[in-house]
């Protein structure tokens, strides 16, 4: 037990003459802001941003409204009335917006265009959707309303076709949802 | 049904629009923006909005394609090319969009005597659809243009 206090003595001894207590409290220091920082990296938000979860906002996006009562509901939201024949994830969950791409991230000039009835005054718009692409697709607000989808048989009516076309990167993010303007009405 | 809903750089459906000639309207069109609706439902997302397509797969509009009026078959080939013939579109319509995008992209190189498009014509043309051979036949009808200039 002797030559085992002994041992321990000559150890610790070692360790104080060779380190000050300044350096042990940043090491310590960096561990504790290590450990805060962990939940902050994308490997941790991509294991929370799990497709499968359920919710297709997965809770993460803050509602968002445009405030105009005509033009109505949240972007965030697949059934945002502008979403009516999108195929994709919604782009207002990855830092973008129903009309913007993420941050980084390039809009195709190739589209698939439909057509959805606006709920405040019940008129057709033509909406634009175009794929962003080049960023990391999470698959984070997943929607698939397909109205007017046509079989692949005929590609250019097909909404599973990635549009990044005419990009620098052809790896598919999200899509937004533009008005290109209002539909000539139906007459009965 | 709820809404017109398309998908895609062509249309599935045509809707009843009211005929009332607009004010521009180039010969041939009765409705202009009959005729913007159905190229920005069918045309637009591939051709993109200014008409300059993309090289490898969708062919520029835009400054060139009323040239093809200039040389003998240029006349049934847009009426024959897989984005005209294969169209969902109406006789009506689609002979109205034709004119339309001639008027829209390329009114400077169309020919003073330039008979408009009709339904009929365009009805008879679309039901020999090209195929493969639409931009061998494309690449043939421009060199006959380069050569021959504007009549």
């Amino acid at each position: 037990m002797a030559q085992f206090d002994h041992l321990a003595e000559k150890v610790l001894r070692g360790f104080a003459s060779r380190t000050s207590r300044r350096s042990v409290f940043s090491v310590l220091g960096g561990f504790l802001a290590g450990a805060a920082a962990l939940p902050l990296l994308p490997v941790a938000r991509g294991a929370e941003a799990n497709p499968g979860s359920g919710d297709p906002n997965s809770g993460q996006t803050a509602p968002q409204e445009s405030g105009n009562p005509q033009d109505p509901g949240d972007r965030t939201k697949c059934d945002y009335w502008r979403y009516c024949a999108i195929d994709g994830s919604l782009c207002s969950c990855y830092g973008g917006s129903v009309n913007s791409c993420p941050p980084g991230v390039e809009m195709s000039p190739i589209t698939w265009i439909g057509t959805c009835r606006n709920p405040a005054d019940q008129r057709n718009y033509i909406i634009s959707y175009n794929d962003c692409c080049g960023g990391v697709a999470w698959g984070r607000c997943a929607c698939q309303n397909n109205q007017g989808d046509r079989p692949v048989v005929r590609p250019q009516t097909n909404n599973e076709v990635t549009w990044c076309f005419g990009t620098k990167s052809q790896s598919y993010t999200c899509t937004v949802a533009l008005i290109l303007g209002v539909a000539i009405d139906q007459k009965k | 049904m709820a809404s017109l809903a398309r998908i895609g750089c062509a249309a599935a459906q045509t809707p009843v629009i009211e005929q009332t000639p607009a004010p521009d309207a180039p010969a041939g069109v009765v409705n202009a923006q009959r005729a913007w609706q159905n190229w920005t439902l069918n045309c637009r997302g591939c051709h993109r909005p200014d008409g300059t397509g993309s090289a490898d797969t969708t062919p520029s509009l835009a400054g060139t394609v009323a040239k093809f009026l200039w040389v003998p078959g240029g006349r049934e080939y847009l009426g024959r090319v897989p984005g005209v013939a294969t169209s969902p579109l109406a006789d009506a319509d689609l002979a109205e969009l034709v004119n339309w995008m001639l008027w829209r992209f390329d009114r400077e190189h169309m020919p003073s005597n330039f008979p408009p498009f009709t339904a009929t014509e365009i009805g008879r043309l679309r039901t020999r659809p090209l195929r493969l051979e639409a931009s061998t036949i494309r690449s043939e009808l421009l060199k006959k243009v380069e050569e021959s200039g504007p009549p």
